[in-house]
């Protein structure tokens, strides 16, 4: 006779194991491992939960520390390869195969472990890429989660920094797989229930909270005047004329200039209340003066922001916040609402090609993707209209009957044209190509598509994608905008004076704008300081961001 | 700290930040209106003969401001650094602008001198001549002060006042410091990469700000006056230090070998400014960090160590 609930059999000799070191669902931190070793069987896929802000830190250190006898070649499915000891499990042999969206401050070291045969890939992915997979072919065995504080029954409270969890969590437990969570500590009544108490198994009780990093803190003190002049082209050529009112914002300082640049800059035009109000957006404290000054109806968020706790919480009329006052945050939801219900992304990037195909990775370095080619990505799903990505969507196919065209999402580049330490922006052709065929991938890691960009905003001016009726028109559009750089340099001055003329690209004075204008006295915040005091206090800073 | 003094900001700042101008708005707006002269200005395209060399941008004043103007109808000599060119370092003309200024504040011999540091010390790619102008520039503000001549450096630019920047401070008749100024030789990523983060974790802002920002050098009586970072604020800091006596001579040197002998056994086992904080007998030590300028300056009236017949 068939069986067919052998998983629940297995999951039920798992937590049969894992209940020999525990009492009831409590684990002390120092038998974390024996847990581990436990519930764990060779081969499992398990999800180590850490993204691009919180890990499940102690979970990770105690994974490292299994008997790679009894533990071994581990299929890692996590959003995040942060840690160093997320790579240390594939030096020891705990972990074989990786599926994962996201390595920043890893990435030099991903390579190299890739490139030296220590990691099987299976595919770089983005959050919600990996999230759908957690539900069809990549659902993990056992789930390693971080959350603030659980109940005696193991009713979770993951609080402002949810993010990944619930996401993670759903695919498990309600797939008979085993959920492990890592809290800050153990309370009689958790604030609110994030995860109910019949999806956890096991809980451990750490003596250090959870690693979150500050991921999205941009110091004013840093945005400089060429990231200001390119905010201000964007504000006045881009999110004016579509009147963009629904949108997510990269973490770039181009794109913090524009949030401080909007109780001002803004203001002048007059734009307050039409543009910029709804955000699929983290916490920026950069956001807190357009806030304050009444510009933004509300934020949904990804994850939380160190330091906005307290702010959050006066301000629940703009953030999602649970029965305790503190902020939900649901990263799979987020990205979703970034995808389906925004009309613009606009973020930068490090090397952007002749098509406009975009990728931060250098020859050396596979960050990931994260959430950025999801947001920078037209939904071919959406249905519903809204003025700004018809605008878009009329643009790009002119003429036709108008109830059969499709709208587009705008998808904006923005950034110098020399970026950091002097490097060109614009590139004949991308490193990725590079690391693609060094490590024989099937495809090169490109963060947002060229056929995706609808602009790219220099301080040399914006050129707009969608106007542009071939790939040779692209190019020059490009090249137009793109400065000194070689690829700049490289440009036909013909055409791209027949482009300016077709409003293809338009430069400062185009729209008005006087590049000496571009001071940072318009910033509406100049500081963290000066963020603080927007928030009436309610902003409190990581030490790392005050200079004071 | 969940709670926090800081005036609430319900408007964009109107008020000239010290901090955000640059060395030629700074010295425009500290001098009186239309008042001052530039010597060896930029048209006169004395760049740094090392910088080309290693294909670095040159700058034709080379980062430093030199002139003379007046202040509050009274003529003075300044100069000005600018932060924001090579972190605002001692190259080898940017260093001759300075000392020949000071050559002159000695010869005139009636018109005080006002440094404007912004600076991280000397520039690593000309550092023999850089040295070399750290240590001429000393040499040029004693002989200045010997001379009768009061030199007044006043610190809040965002390269603070480092390496010999730090050492030529501390030569200066008297000095003025802001919140974000900072004032030490050794910067905290040289501490950190010398002795490890342990000794000194220079990503932690808040304990660089609290080891070497303006409070604290306020309170030890490293810095004279404490300001808010407004240019009004220098200009009326200037004045006020320039109106106090500030003489020269065996006399005073033996004094301030006396304070800082005496700093050094007040305060030597402390471990961290807020340490010092405590045994000075501040009592939250730990909300000085946030105080607004006005706040600050009556606490450090009270607390603060200055001497004036020291330095």
């Amino acid at each position: 006779m068939a069986t067919w609930q052998l998983e629940r059999e297995a999951r039920d000799r798992r937590i049969r194991a894992g209940s020999a070191v525990a009492r009831g669902k409590m684990v002390e931190a120092g038998d974390a491992t024996r847990l581990l070793e436990a519930i764990l069987r060779p081969g499992d896929r398990v999800c180590l939960e850490g993204d691009n802000q919180k890990q499940a830190d102690l979970l990770s250190a105690a994974l490292l520390a299994v008997d790679p006898a009894k533990v071994n070649n581990l299929h890692m499915v996590q959003s995040g390869v942060v840690l160093p000891e997320h790579l240390d499990l594939f030096e020891r042999g705990v972990a074989k195969k990786l599926d994962y969206a996201y390595s920043g401050p890893q990435s030099a070291r991903i390579a190299t472990m890739l490139f030296g045969g220590k990691i099987e890939l299976g595919a770089v992915h983005t959050y919600l890429e990996l999230f759908a997979r957690y539900f069809i072919d990549l659902t993990p065995n056992v789930a390693l989660i971080a959350a603030v504080s659980a109940d005696r029954d193991g009713n979770l409270y993951t609080g402002p920094n949810t993010e990944d969890t619930p996401t993670v969590v759903e695919a498990t437990a309600f797939k008979d797989g085993i959920v492990v969570a890592q809290v800050n500590a153990i309370v009689d009544q958790v604030p609110r229930v994030d995860i109910p108490a019949d999806r956890v198994h096991f809980v451990i009780a750490t003596e250090r909270p959870f690693f979150v990093e500050p991921l999205f803190t941009r110091d004013p003190a840093a945005i400089t005047e060429g990231q200001i002049l390119t905010a201000m082209l964007a504000i006045k050529g881009i999110y004016a004329p579509y009147g963009v009112e629904r949108l997510n914002h990269g973490i770039g300082f181009s794109t913090a200039a524009i949030e401080l640049l909007l109780p001002t800059f803004g203001e002048k035009l007059g734009l307050k209340g039409k543009i910029a109000n709804r955000f699929a957006l983290n916490p920026h404290p950069a956001l807190i003066p357009a806030i304050e000054s009444g510009w933004v109806t509300q934020i949904h968020s990804f994850g939380s922001e160190v330091g906005m706790e307290d702010y959050i919480r006066a301000r629940s009329d703009i953030y999602f916040t649970g029965s305790d006052g503190s902020l939900r945050s649901n990263r799979a939801l987020c990205q979703t609402a970034g995808l389906y219900a925004c009309d613009m992304f606009i973020g930068s990037t490090l090397q952007i090609d002749l098509q406009g195909n975009s990728s931060t990775v250098t020859t050396s370095r596979i960050a990931g993707f994260g959430g950025a080619p999801n947001m920078g990505a037209d939904a071919r799903g959406r249905r519903h209209p809204s003025k700004a990505w018809l605008t878009a969507g009329q643009e790009a196919v002119a003429g036709g009957n108008a109830l059969l065209r499709r709208g587009r999402k705008l998808v904006v580049q923005i950034g110098e044209t020399f970026g950091e330490n002097n490097v060109p922006l614009f590139v004949e052709n991308l490193d990725a190509l590079e690391l693609a065929e060094k490590l024989k991938l099937d495809l090169a890691p490109v963060m947002i598509y060229g056929d995706d960009v609808t602009h790219i905003v220099t301080e040399e001016g914006i050129a707009n994608l969608l106007l542009c009726r071939s790939s040779d028109e692209r190019e020059q559009a490009i090249r137009g905008i793109a400065g000194y750089t070689d690829v700049g340099r490289r440009r036909d001055p013909k055409q791209v004076a027949r482009l300016r003329e077709r409003g293809v690209i338009r430069r400062p004075e185009d729209l008005g704008i006087d590049p000496l204008d571009a001071d940072r006295n318009m910033l509406a915040a100049r500081s963290i300081k000066d963020l603080v005091r927007w928030s009436g206090g309610l902003y409190v800073p990581p030490s790392q961001f005050r200079n004071w | 700290m969940s709670t926090t003094p800081l005036q609430p900001l319900t408007a964009p700042a109107t008020v000239t930040s010290w901090y955000e101008a640059s060395a030629r708005t700074r010295t425009r707006l500290l001098l009186d209106p239309g008042s001052f002269v530039e010597f060896i200005g930029p048209e006169k395209r004395e760049v740094s003969p090392h910088l080309k060399v290693f294909d670095l941008p040159e700058q034709f004043d080379d980062g430093i401001v030199v002139g003379c103007g007046s202040l509050g109808g009274a003529k003075v000599l300044i100069a000005a650094q600018e932060g924001r060119f090579m972190g605002g370092a001692f190259g080898e003309v940017h260093g001759a602008k300075l000392t020949g200024l000071l050559r002159g504040a000695r010869d005139i011999g009636s018109m005080p001198v006002l440094i404007l540091f912004d600076t991280g010390g000397v520039r690593l790619q000309e550092a023999n001549a850089g040295e070399l102008a750290i240590a001429e520039i000393m040499r040029a503000v004693i002989e200045a002060r010997c001379a009768g001549v009061k030199v007044v450096g006043l610190i809040g630019g965002r390269s603070g006042c480092y390496g010999g920047g730090g050492l030529i401070a501390a030569c200066c008749s008297s000095l003025a410091v802001s919140e974000q100024g900072r004032i030490a030789v050794s910067g905290p990523e040289v501490i950190e990469t010398n002795r490890g983060t342990e000794e000194f974790d220079s990503r932690d802002r808040a304990l660089v700000w609290r080891t070497m920002g303006g409070k604290h050098r306020r309170l030890l009586g490293a810095a004279d006056a404490f300001v808010d970072d407004t240019v009004q604020a220098f200009r009326d800091a200037a004045l006020a230090l320039l109106g106090e006596a500030g003489g020269f001579g065996l006399e005073i040197l033996t004094k301030e070998q006396a304070r800082l002998e005496a700093r050094l056994r007040d305060f030597g086992t402390c471990a961290d400014a807020l340490d010092i904080w405590s045994a000075m007998g501040i009592s939250h030590a730990d909300a000085v960090s946030s105080l607004p300028a006005d706040e600050f300056i009556t606490l450090a009236d009270a607390f603060g160590r200055i001497s004036h017949d020291a330095r």
